[in-house]
């Protein structure tokens, strides 16, 4: 009788719990969006014969489920926070923190990346700018695991061999060496990107190498929404927010900004978006294939192409003090032939800069 | 559906037991039954319909043996019901298999049937033989009831991954059963602890193995390390599957039979199999192995026996050489050691661990990896004969990143935890402390497993534009 009524409490326990959490998952409302993840999830899927028999809404209910599940953050916390300090395992689905810095782990290099981006940036040299007296220059910014891999015991690829690899292959452009300015808190501790605030070295070198007078002149000012970084999320351990600051000018009040892909006009620093979800897409209002760039107060007739990546988004602002015009491409998702639709190579300056994450990815150039 | 689901246990577990305890008596088999034909359905709502048909089968079959007063008869009805059942098994598994070596020995290009296997097959296929030799062997008598009969073969607790319960085991649960807050007490004790195998250690050593098939930096150490732990993940997931079910039954009242006994302790490989998925090991020994004539015969005849066993053992698991030769491979160590080597395993204990745990390791390169020259290259670099370094970089990354997961399963994969928490719960007061704390350590447990469930869904749209 004792035994039975152990039994009855400890069932009772296990099943208080079982059974509130499956309360809850049944009654829960959707949520529609995870910050964390920064995507849409999935909501409950419609029933129908076909849609059984075909196990589609077997497949969508299990997603559903997942997505849904209450305190879903929590609960990935509570792995996260198992998986590193009970069984102290270095990273986390690659994610790892070290030095109050959070990166992803990234092994290998991909040789099938690094010759995408070459054919790329080859077939555009060849396409537009060869024979022409435009001048072109290289740079690559070194992805936060270039600074922290290695020395905390992480995986890392040969940084020299991706360097090397940009420099033999891409050797159509003046190479401009931009590592020896960064270091690690000129990143954000939770996102990929860097920050703004302390790239103006790294600026200036680009200004001197292609030739142009930057004053740097900025005034600091600070967003006041807290940033959490592509990483914070995927990390699910606790760590304090960024905080975003940016670098204004009167230049940049007269500067004309037009984005050729919504065909619109858009501000330098978008403080909407600063408030959103990703406060990094307020530098030039994000992910945009075109912008031009019009800085009716230049001293100088100078005009300046840049193809970037996401990085580029916060250091063209700070290259218009040095030119008439700056069109800044993203050719991962602008297709190549329409280049000629936008910029008429003549007498310019080419900029290419990506970082070594999207080079060493192979995704980024199809 | 997985047992190691959110669907399953937050959703499909909590409704059926609710449904079921609610039940009365005679109405339990019923929503059993029920519950068992939406939770097989949920994978494979088509082939429901062939299990159904099966269990029709089987049935009518069943008390056809039993009406039948000749022995040729009954040995009719048996045959052509066995025939039937694994007819059914061959299309759905064996066809293509069968088809692709016509076709290679042959030339032929007969065309594959790329027929999907329904899940489960081999585990319901293999209890419905069992029911009716059980049947014609007049060790059990025919269920009159197809219900009853379908709630054996269908028990969502062990359809899917077994343990292969023996109709005769269960014949009397099935008319009556007694749940007992102790047996429901159990029951979640062997399923949280089987849910903990599957996700906490079977499925971090999943993903060990993962990042070394993904490395191109591979090393001697990493060929070594990988094997170990694909065996232990394979002996996690499996018994881990096994724990959950036995712990389900046990909810739903039933007893089924323990399905793994700690094989990695075993000094000889005629050992580990009487430890290692054990329901299959005796399911053989009396339904092909005995009826072949066992050892009571020639020596000649025993190792045919056994040669005919370990193949089929083999294909039991797939339909590709690996796992034939696979089964072959234990078949033929079985076959040494039955000739001379036992006797001196027995005696030098020592070696004998040492010599199961090599064999077993690698014997879960075949079954890892299906891809024959792919085996012939792993075992090699293990050997130190192809151009890999003793050691590397990754190697050492991970193997720190994976140490304490290796400890928690090489001494889970021993008896010592269960025997240090016996020899610990004879003090009177620790014992107390250990049932009071147990519950609280099941609910963490069962918290922690929901996080990894939680976060294998986790997928951040990592746009590189921002």
């Amino acid at each position: 009788m004792e035994k039975e009524r152990k039994a009855l409490l400890y069932s009772l326990m296990v099943a208080v719990i079982v059974f509130g959490l499956t309360v809850i998952c049944w009654l829960k409302p959707a949520d529609d969006f995870s910050a964390t993840e920064r995507r849409k999830l999935e909501q409950f899927p419609e029933i129908s014969v076909a849609s059984i028999f075909n196990g589609n809404f077997m497949e969508k209910f299990e997603t559903y489920t997942l997505d849904q599940f209450p305190l879903r953050d929590e609960f990935r916390s509570i792995k996260a926070a198992f998986h590193k300090y009970a069984f102290g395992q270095m990273d986390n689905n690659g994610i790892y923190i070290a030095d109050g810095s959070v990166s992803e782990m990234d092994a290998e290099i991909s040789e099938t990346a690094l010759q995408r981006a070459k054919n790329k940036f080859t077939s555009i040299y060849n396409a537009y700018i060869a024979g022409s007296d435009v001048k072109v220059y290289m740079s690559v910014i070194p992805d936060k695991n270039y600074f922290l891999a290695e020395e905390n015991g992480y995986l890392a690829y040969d940084y020299e061999e991706l360097y090397a690899y940009v420099q033999e292959n891409l050797d159509f452009a003046e190479y401009i060496e931009i590592r020896d300015l960064l270091e690690i808190e000129d990143y954000y501790r939770t996102d990929t990107h860097w920050k703004q605030e302390n790239i103006v070295d790294v600026v200036q070198r680009l200004g001197d190498k292609m030739g142009t007078q930057l004053m740097a002149s900025y005034e600091q000012k600070t967003v006041a929404n807290p940033f959490y970084g592509v990483y914070y999320g995927q990390l699910a351990l606790p760590i304090e927010p960024d905080t975003v600051t940016y670098l204004d000018t009167d230049v940049f009040k007269d500067c004309v900004i037009y984005d050729h892909e919504n065909q619109k006009n858009i501000p330098m620093y978008d403080l909407e978006l600063a408030a959103g979800r990703d406060a990094y897409e307020m530098f030039l209002s994000g992910s945009l294939s075109v912008i031009t760039i019009e800085n009716p107060n230049a001293t100088t007739e100078k005009e300046l192409v840049i193809f970037r990546d996401s990085f580029g988004s916060s250091l063209s602002p700070l290259l218009v003090e040095g030119y008439q015009k700056i069109t800044v491409l993203d050719v991962r998702y602008l297709n190549e032939k329409m280049i000629g639709n936008f910029v008429e190579f003549s007498n310019q300056d080419v900029l290419f800069i990506y970082s070594t994450s999207v080079l060493n990815n192979e995704s980024s150039f199809r | 559906m997985l047992f190691s689901s959110i669907p399953f246990f937050y959703y499909f577990l909590p409704s059926v037991l609710i449904a079921y305890y609610l039940a009365p008596k005679p109405a339990k088999n019923m929503v059993l039954l029920i519950a068992s034909l939406v939770f097989y359905g949920w994978g494979e709502p088509v082939y429901v319909f062939l299990m159904v048909g099966t269990i029709v089968m089987a049935y009518g079959f069943g008390l056809l043996i039993e009406k039948m007063t000749s022995s040729f008869g009954k040995k009719i009805s048996l045959g052509v019901s066995v025939a039937i059942s694994l007819g059914i098994l061959g299309y759905f598994k064996y066809a293509d298999f069968f088809i692709t070596n016509v076709n290679r020995v042959t030339g032929l290009t007969i065309p594959l049937l790329r027929v999907v296997l329904p899940i489960g097959i081999s585990f319901y296929t293999f209890q419905l033989i069992s029911y009716l030799i059980d049947v014609y062997r007049g060790t059990v008598a025919a269920q009159k009831s197809v219900i009853k009969l379908a709630t054996y073969i269908t028990m969502f607790p062990q359809l899917i991954a077994g343990p292969i319960v023996r109709y005769a085991d269960v014949e009397r649960q099935l008319s009556s059963r007694e749940i007992t807050f102790s047996k429901i007490a159990y029951g979640i004790r062997r399923f949280v602890l089987g849910l903990g195998k599957k996700i906490l250690i079977a499925n971090v050593l999943g993903e060990f193995c993962s990042q070394f098939h993904a490395t191109a930096d591979k090393s001697v150490l990493f060929f070594w390390a990988y094997a170990i732990a694909v065996s232990l993940q394979i002996y996690f997931d499996f018994s881990g599957y096994s724990d959950m079910a036995i712990g389900l039954g046990s909810m739903l009242g039933f007893e089924f039979m323990e399905n793994f006994n700690y094989p990695f302790i075993s000094k000889s490989i005629t050992e580990f199999w009487r430890r290692w998925h054990m329901s299959l090991g005796t399911w053989f020994r009396d339904y092909v192995y005995i009826p072949l004539g066992g050892s009571r015969c020639s020596l000649k005849r025993n190792i045919f026996n056994i040669f005919v066993v370990w193949m089929l053992t083999g294909l039991w698991h797939g339909a590709e050489w690996n796992f034939v030769i696979w089964g072959l491979y234990f078949g033929i160590l079985l076959m040494i050691e039955k000739v001379f080597l036992l006797k001196w395993l027995e005696k030098h204990k020592v070696f004998g661990h040492v010599y199961v745990l090599m064999l077993v390791v690698f014997s879960f390169i075949l079954f890892d990896v299906v891809d024959l020259s792919q085996v012939v290259v792993y075992v090699q670099a293990m050997l130190g004969m192809q151009a890999f370094p003793m050691i590397s970089e990754t190697t050492m990354y991970y193997l720190n990143s994976y140490l304490l997961v290796f400890v928690v399963a090489l001494i889970g994969a021993t008896p010592l935890p269960k025997y240090v928490v016996e020899k610990v719960k004879e003090n009177t007061i620790i014992r107390r402390c250990i049932e009071a704390i147990e519950p609280i350590f099941m609910i963490a447990l069962i918290l922690l497993c929901t996080g990894y469930l939680v976060d294998g869904s986790f997928n951040p749209f990592l746009y590189f534009r921002f």
